[in-house]
């Protein structure tokens, strides 16, 4: 397991991270979600030892994270750092280097992940000739060289065009698949949403949601109730108690039910007004859970453990 | 999963140092002003080779017996600086023959008779008076003898130079600015790189990646070990270079003299690149571009040039106070306590003394600088404070 242990940390009065607790099975995708500024970045950085938390740590195989330790993680910065002037092969072969590897087999695993990634005509290019995608590419490989045993990544996928998402993607899932956990932070939720097998919301310094996808679906689920009238009068739901009218277009109407609020009496109700066309519980997509879970402080009880 | 094994400190340090050194021997800039240096330094050589020898040498052919006028001659051309070969010819046909042929550059006939004739190709006024000189001083004193005069006690007048043993003197005085300046360049330039590749790292980010696999220690270590084995082998080289060329060329009339300047160079190369990169390397850290780079290295070169330029002016008055004094005090130690050491007239103790006071710059560069520069790599954006740095190391 890598979990993440309570970790606190303030940048002045700022209080950015307030106790995040969530944890990673290996072999897993980890997707790590929250608005700008929430915290996810410092999080990385925390577990890397390139901030500090005030209390709290990173566990590795329930062991506390060192630098012998972060040696066997690959690591993709937010800010993406490479030498410019650097050809990509011998770069890459350093990064594997400083990750413990001899010469002999970081040189292999260097030709060996250029041509993986598609740089293999690239590989004596100094990184600042290359297109961004690429060098987006070589970052990749310097993180993924040295056989890491965990992977973390920000915004691994942000800048990347729609074939490049799904190289990395097709790149990160080998990883899972031999045991490797992956946790990745993303403003794309549906890509996190196809990708990851858990899902992490980070809001107001904490973690407000967590889980599979189907676990928050299930949390939030039993809450939102399509209903379709087409021949009710605006605002017929406004009498019903306990049932909030989240939108509401020509009869297609969203309703938002308080925990105990009877479902049926929502159908008598529509049924007073007409014909019903439609009638259904409504699974929210992963950008609903997320607006739910950073806007509306009363999430945070909806916590689910991971 | 992983077979390989976590490096250690020093493992980490050689790869940091290994990359280092390797850039900067691909850098097509480096090797230019390498090999500029070198011919630099060859094309001096030469220069001083053809300044000492233009002209003052000379072959003088002597018809008949040379024994007497022969010595006389030499030791007439050693008085008006011309290093004369005496060549004993056998009759006034060969004379003719030898100086149109150029093979000597006069030929006197009739040296010990009453018509003694020097014939040249043309006229020489030095090489006539060493003639007359020696001529007029082999008759006189033969009519002294024949006279009866004893002239044994010829008074022999000594030479007191008011400032000192000159020629040495001039000589130490130009290798000491000469590895002065050589020094200095080195110093600059070295401790450029070093700053260089710290705002390189921050600006590129690449810093945070290699902060994930090391301590900002040892980052700095190999960098500015890397860059000082770089400095050190092109110092001896240039060391080497200018030792064997002034032997070989026959510049120097002391070779130990120059061979000492040379080493105690390097010595104090080695103690002023630790505390300059160190002092270099700390200053790049609080900038994340290299347009900020000259504001604050400023202070740093600042004190690199007066240190050279104390040098240089002591390099001609090395017992003055402001050379003795500087020469104490650490970063203008490395630059001024050479010249002194090149003059001569430098206690043990006192290079002792100077290498203490240096030593103990360094650690506090090194302790203090270390902790600014873990402070600020990963502060990225602008300039960073010197106490912010020191407050927020790894925060």
């Amino acid at each position: 397991m890598l979990e993440f242990d309570g970790l606190r940390k303030s940048f002045g009065a700022n209080q950015v991270l307030d106790g995040v607790s969530f944890a990673v099975r290996p072999g897993s995708m980890f997707g790590f979600c929250g608005s700008n500024g929430a915290g996810k970045t410092t999080t990385m950085r925390i577990a890397m030892g390139l901030a500090r938390a005030e209390a709290g740590e990173v566990r590795w195989h329930g062991r506390p994270l060192d630098q012998q330790v972060r040696r066997r993680i690959g690591y993709m910065p937010e800010e993406r750092g490479l030498y410019p002037k650097m050809k990509v092969g011998e770069q890459i072969t350093y990064f594997a280097r400083l990750h413990g590897m001899d010469a002999g087999a970081a040189g292999r695993a260097s030709a060996e992940w250029t041509e993986r990634l598609g740089l293999g005509a690239r590989r004596g290019d100094a990184v600042e000739k290359l297109s961004l995608g690429n060098q987006q590419r070589v970052q990749l490989a310097a993180a993924l060289v040295s056989r890491p045993e965990v992977l973390i990544l920000d915004e691994p996928f942000s800048g990347l065009d729609p074939v490049g998402v799904d190289s990395l993607a097709e790149a990160l899932l080998g990883q899972v698949r031999e045991g490797v956990p992956v946790v990745f932070s993303s403003h794309q939720l549906d890509l996190v949403e196809r990708l990851c097998d858990s899902v992490g919301i980070l809001a107001r310094g904490r973690i407000v949601a967590a889980g599979t996808v189907e676990e928050l679906r299930a949390a939030e689920s039993g809450r939102l109730l399509r209903v379709v009238v087409p021949e009710a009068p605006p605002g017929w739901a406004g009498g019903v108690p306990g049932a909030r009218v989240v939108s509401e277009q020509a009869g297609d109407t969203l309703l938002e039910l308080a925990p105990g609020t009877d479902d049926q009496a929502v159908l008598a109700a529509a049924l007073r007004t007409g014909r019903v066309t439609h009638f259904a519980w409504r699974e929210p997509t992963l950008v609903e859970l997320f607006r739910g879970a950073v806007a509306d402080p009363r999430t945070e009880d909806a916590e689910v453990a991971a | 999963m992983t077979p390989e094994k976590t490096p250690g400190s020093t493992e980490l340090v050689r790869l940091v140092a290994g990359r280092e050194i390797s850039t900067r021997l691909r850098d097509r800039n480096f090797i230019i002003s390498l090999v500029v240096t070198v011919l630099l330094l060859v094309g001096l050589m030469g220069f001083q080779v053809a300044v000492s020898s233009g002209g003052d040498e000379g072959r003088l052919g002597v018809v008949g017996d040379a024994t007497q006028i022969g010595p006389a001659i030499v030791a007439q051309g050693e008085a008006a600086g011309v290093d004369v070969t005496v060549v004993e010819l056998d009759d006034e046909a060969a004379a003719r023959q030898a100086v149109e042929d150029e093979d000597v550059d006069g030929a006197l006939l009739d040296a010990d008779g009453s018509q003694p004739q020097l014939l040249v190709q043309e006229r020489d006024s030095t090489m006539e008076a060493v003639v007359n000189g020696a001529v007029s001083g082999v008759a006189i004193s033969s009519q002294l003898a024949a006279a009866g005069v004893e002239v044994t006690e010829v008074p022999q007048v000594e030479v007191t130079s008011l400032e000192g043993d000159d020629g040495n003197e001039q000589e130490r005085v130009l290798t000491a600015i000469i590895a002065i300046s050589l020094l200095y360049g080195l110093l600059i330039m070295f401790g450029q790189f070093v700053a260089q590749g710290v705002v390189e790292e921050k600006a590129s980010r690449v810093v945070e990646l290699l902060l994930a696999t090391m301590r900002p220690w040892q980052l700095l270590a190999g960098k500015i070990i890397g860059l000082g084995v770089l400095g050190l082998a092109q110092i001896v080289l240039i060391g080497a270079i200018s030792i064997v060329g002034a032997l070989a060329f026959d510049v120097v009339d002391v070779p130990g003299d120059l061979i000492s300047t040379v080493v105690s160079a390097i010595l104090w190369f080695v103690f002023g690149y630790a505390l300059y990169a160190s002092l270099f390397a700390v200053a790049a850290s609080l900038v994340s571009r290299q347009e900020d780079l000259g504001s604050v290295l400023t202070p740093t070169m600042l004190a690199l040039i007066v240190g050279f330029f104390i040098a240089i002016q002591g390099a001609t008055d090395p017992s003055s106070t402001l050379a003795v004094v500087t020469s104490y005090i650490p970063g203008l130690s490395p630059l001024v306590m050479p010249v002194r050491q090149a003059a001569g007239d430098v206690a043990l103790w006192e290079v002792a003394l100077a290498v203490v006071l240096m030593l103990v710059a360094i650690v506090a560069a090194v302790r203090i600088g270390g902790r600014v520069y873990a402070g600020a790599l990963l502060r990225t954006g602008g300039r960073t404070k010197l106490r912010e740095a020191l407050a927020a190391e790894r925060a």
